[in-house]
Order: C-alpha cells, then structure tokens, then sequence
C-alpha cells in the first residue's frame, strides 16, 4: 500500500510536520504522569522510589477518577502524547485502565518501566493497544550488578524474562540505563545487550540529581553512586553514537553568546513550554526535577487550566539576585555543558540559583574534552 | 471479541468495492482530531493502518468528506451535500468520496454500517 495517497498523509511521528507549528504556539504537547512513587526494586540511585507496599505513599497517590479529571484537561489543552511512569507504573493496581482511558483518549503513550513485573496479561493488553514505546533501564546484564544495583533478590530474572517476554511478542521497546558506580565495569555489556535487542535508541545516562523527598540518606546513596567528572567524560566518550553526536555539535556547544549575560530569568531552557509534569500525588511542575516550593502547584486543590495558563507564567518568570550565581553561571560560556538548572540546584542546595561545584566540574571536563576533540579536527 | 477485531472480521471477509447507495461510519477503534486545523487520525487498537506508531493526516477535500460520514447518510447523498457546499460538479465530488471511501476501508479505518454486527 502507498504510504500517502491524495487524501491521506501517513509519516512517523519524528517527521510529523505539525511539531514545528505547534512548537510556536502555547500548547500542551505533551505530559508525564507518575503514577507511583512506589517500586518492587530499591535501587541505589533512585530520585523516586518508595517500597512497593507503602501504605502512606498509596493513599497520596492520585485516584483514577483524579487522573481522569487531569488527562480530561490535558487533552482540551492540547495534549498529544503522555509518559506513563514512576516509581514502577505497573505496581498500579488501575493500571490498564488508566492506560485505556488514555488511549480511548487518543493519546500516545510512552510506558517507563522496569519490565519486572511484565506478564502475559500485559502481552496480550498492549498488543490489542499498542503503547507509541515502552523504554525500560537495563541496570546491568550479570545477576551480581543488576541485583546489586536494585536490592531485590530475584530482580534480574524477572527483569530478562518480562524482557523476553515484550520482545517475543514483538513489543516495541527502548532502552535505557544509568551509568553508576556499580555498574560501571559492565557499560559496555549493557550498551551491547540493550542495541541487539532494540531498532529504536539505546540512551545512557551519567547525571543522578537527588531525591525529589530530599531524603538525606538516600541523596548520600545517590553521591555515592555518581561518577567522578573525568569518568562521565570517558564513558561519554567511549559511547561512539554520543561522541560523534557531542563531536559534531561541538562549536556550538561552547558559545559565549549563549550565556545569559544581561538577564536575571532563571529559566531559560524550554520547562513548561510544551509539556507538564504530575507527581503521583497531584502536585504540577513545569519539569520533572522542578520541585522548589514556589514551582509546584497542586492540582488536588486547583485545576490543570489555571496552572498551565497562571502557574507557568509565574514561575517561568522567577528571577535571581543572587550575586554569586549571576556572575559566575549566568555568565559561564560552557553553561550549555553543565548540569547546572533550576530544578537540578534546588535539589542539590535548596535554592534554585546556587553554584553547584559538581555540575561545574563536570562542564569544565567536558569542554577540555571538547577542545580536544575540536584540535583533532 | 472487540470492536476492531469485528470490524477486521467484516473488513476481511468483504470486498473492498465501494458502493455510493451504502452508508459508512468510521470505526470505534481510532480518534479523530483537530490540530491547528489539520484534521489527525490516531489510531486506538491494533490493526488500524500498517504502522502502529504513525499518525495519519486528512487534507482538506479527505477532511470535508470525513466529516460527513455520519452512518446515516449514503455516500451518494454526501456528494450531493458536498457539491452544494463547494459548489463543484457532483460526478468530480463522487469521485473524490469513492476513492478516500476505498482508502479508509483498505486502513480499515471505516466501516460499511449495512454490514456492521
């Protein structure tokens, strides 16, 4: 069959032209729903997890009459596509029928997942209707690394045989993972194992930032588990796909021009423009990791339409008078290479426009790496 | 058995000859939306379409005429709607509807209501 014929156009959604328009309007594209803070796995890094069976954490958590009335206004506003994650979404005893209301909705939907808790229930669901992706984080592809990344006896089986099980049945996933302290040794395996097993992207991530519940003895595990700057750089540069990537864009990533000089904004980058995002237990954010205390907004007591069209303003409209920030990062010509945001700061300092000195370690890494690379050239 | 996989069923066991004294509906099974004008179709279930992660655009004319497809009225009585509304010659309007008619249902994407269960 034609793709196109005179009447109708068919293309994936990356060459979905409507993107571009709709990026010049303010609409909501897109939203992430956290459905649980809770998770079966207890892992080392995790900004999120609570355990499976918190019984405080599942009263907190948004009814599916609450979701319904939220994806209700998200979807008026615009909304075109929606992040089902966590915690792990699966643990949600609702879980298909927030998922089908969505797409009854006519959402596409991305699943974040662990995959542990995949069974032939699930197959059968997602086959019937077919989630847009399912990205699931591979910890690692030995028992010892995964488990002990996860701290759940019997995680790694369970983690291969949901796995196998998407994959058989001809499920679309992606991967991810986070490059830890733990797994380090074993990134290159894992970087194999997750590109054999998907066409779509195999992504990793070396940034952890910290607890949104600020939990101090889990931060410590987090900064624990963080990679020395230096180390990010050589895994970033090992990684051939993102180096290339990094190489090409290089010039444009250290750019004088593009330090803020003159504007006391915080935000700059793109939080709250296209998207949203919901806490598992009402709370809206303009981003994910966006959880100072004047940037949230409850939705159990408000509605989706006043943050969207009151909140975001407001907040995206935060500036700083601080001398220390506005001299040394508002100016910072790597700023682009850093870690440093608003959201990322906050949780590591409490403020939003705080110098971070890892942040900035890891941007100076990165540009001697890209200089060097740039004198290769 | 869901909606879809009946109106696979049907769709399977049927020609795909489109017939301007029947009446057709699009199936349960997608929705349709209207983007900055542009008028999107997503599909819900499987089977819709050849690929599941693609969303498929109507141009204007595809549009108008997906508009009328209400499950009431036959395609002919569409076309006569339509040569009013656009005041263009029937026999070019009928055409038109035929052609997206029989592209819609090789996308399974509608349905003949006559046969529908």
């Amino acid at each position: 069959m034609n793709k196109d014929n005179k009447y109708i156009a068919q293309s994936p959604l990356q060459d979905f032209s409507l993107w571009d328009r709709l990026k010049l309007s303010r609409r909501v594209i897109s939203f992430d729903l956290e459905l649980t803070a809770r998770c079966n796995n207890n892992c080392r890094h995790c900004y999120i997890n609570l355990l499976a069976g918190d019984k405080k954490a599942m009263l907190k958590e948004l009814t599916f009459g609450q979701i319904k009335r939220i994806v209700d206004e998200a979807v008026t506003l615009g909304g075109l596509w929606c992040l089902l994650t966590g915690g792990e979404p699966l643990l949600r005893d609702d879980f298909f029928d927030i998922y089908l209301y969505l797409k009854k909705k006519g959402l596409l939907i991305s699943v974040f997942t662990n995959a542990t808790l995949i069974t032939k229930k699930h197959i059968d669901f997602f086959k019937r209707y077919p989630p847009r992706d399912i990205e699931i984080t591979a910890y690692g592809t030995s028992k010892k690394t995964y488990e002990r990344i996860t701290r759940a006896a019997g995680s790694f089986n369970a983690f291969m045989k949901g796995l196998n099980l998407l994959l058989e049945h001809g499920i679309k996933v992606r991967f991810k993972a986070v490059a830890l302290r733990s797994n380090i040794h074993e990134l290159d395996e894992i970087s194999r194992f997750c590109r054999e097993r998907t066409k779509d992207y195999f992504r990793f991530d070396p940034f952890l930032h910290l607890r949104f519940d600020r939990n101090q003895k889990r931060n410590e595990e987090i900064k624990s588990e963080r990679l020395s700057p230096e180390e990010i750089v050589a895994v970033e540069k090992k990684d051939a796909e993102r180096y290339q990537a990094l190489g090409k864009g290089c010039d444009k990533l250290i750019m004088p021009e593009l330090a803020h000089t003159n504007c006391n904004h915080l935000f700059h980058c793109g939080a709250g423009n296209l998207s949203f995002s919901v806490s598992y237990d009402g709370f809206f954010r303009l981003c994910p990791t966006l959880w100072h205390r004047d940037c949230i907004y409850d939705l159990k007591k408000g509605n989706l339409n006043k943050a969207w069209q009151d909140f975001i303003p407001k907040v995206r409209d935060i500036r700083s008078d601080k001398k220390e920030f506005l001299e040394k990062c508002r100016k910072c010509p790597i700023a682009n290479l850093c870690m440093w945001c608003p959201g990322h700061t906050d949780l590591e300092t409490g403020e939003m426009d705080s110098f971070v000195e890892y942040f900035c370690k890891i941007a100076h890494a990165r540009m001697q790496e890209l200089n060097t690379y740039k004198g290769r050239c | 058995m869901t909606s879809i996989e009946k109106d696979t069923k049907i769709i399977s066991s049927m020609e795909l000859k489109v017939d301007l004294n029947s009446v057709y509906l699009p199936v349960r099974d997608l929705i349709a939306k209207d983007i900055q004008g542009e008028l999107i179709i997503i599909p819900i279930a499987s089977g819709l379409g050849d690929l599941e992660s693609e969303i498929f655009r109507l141009n204007e004319t595809g549009r108008a005429i997906w508009d009328k497809f209400d499950g009431k009225r036959t395609l002919k009585e569409i076309a006569k709607d339509l040569s009013l509304d656009f005041k263009g010659c029937p026999e070019d309007i009928e055409k038109d509807i035929t052609e997206i008619t029989e592209e819609l249902l090789k996308r399974r994407m509608l349905i003949e209501v006559n046969n529908k269960l």
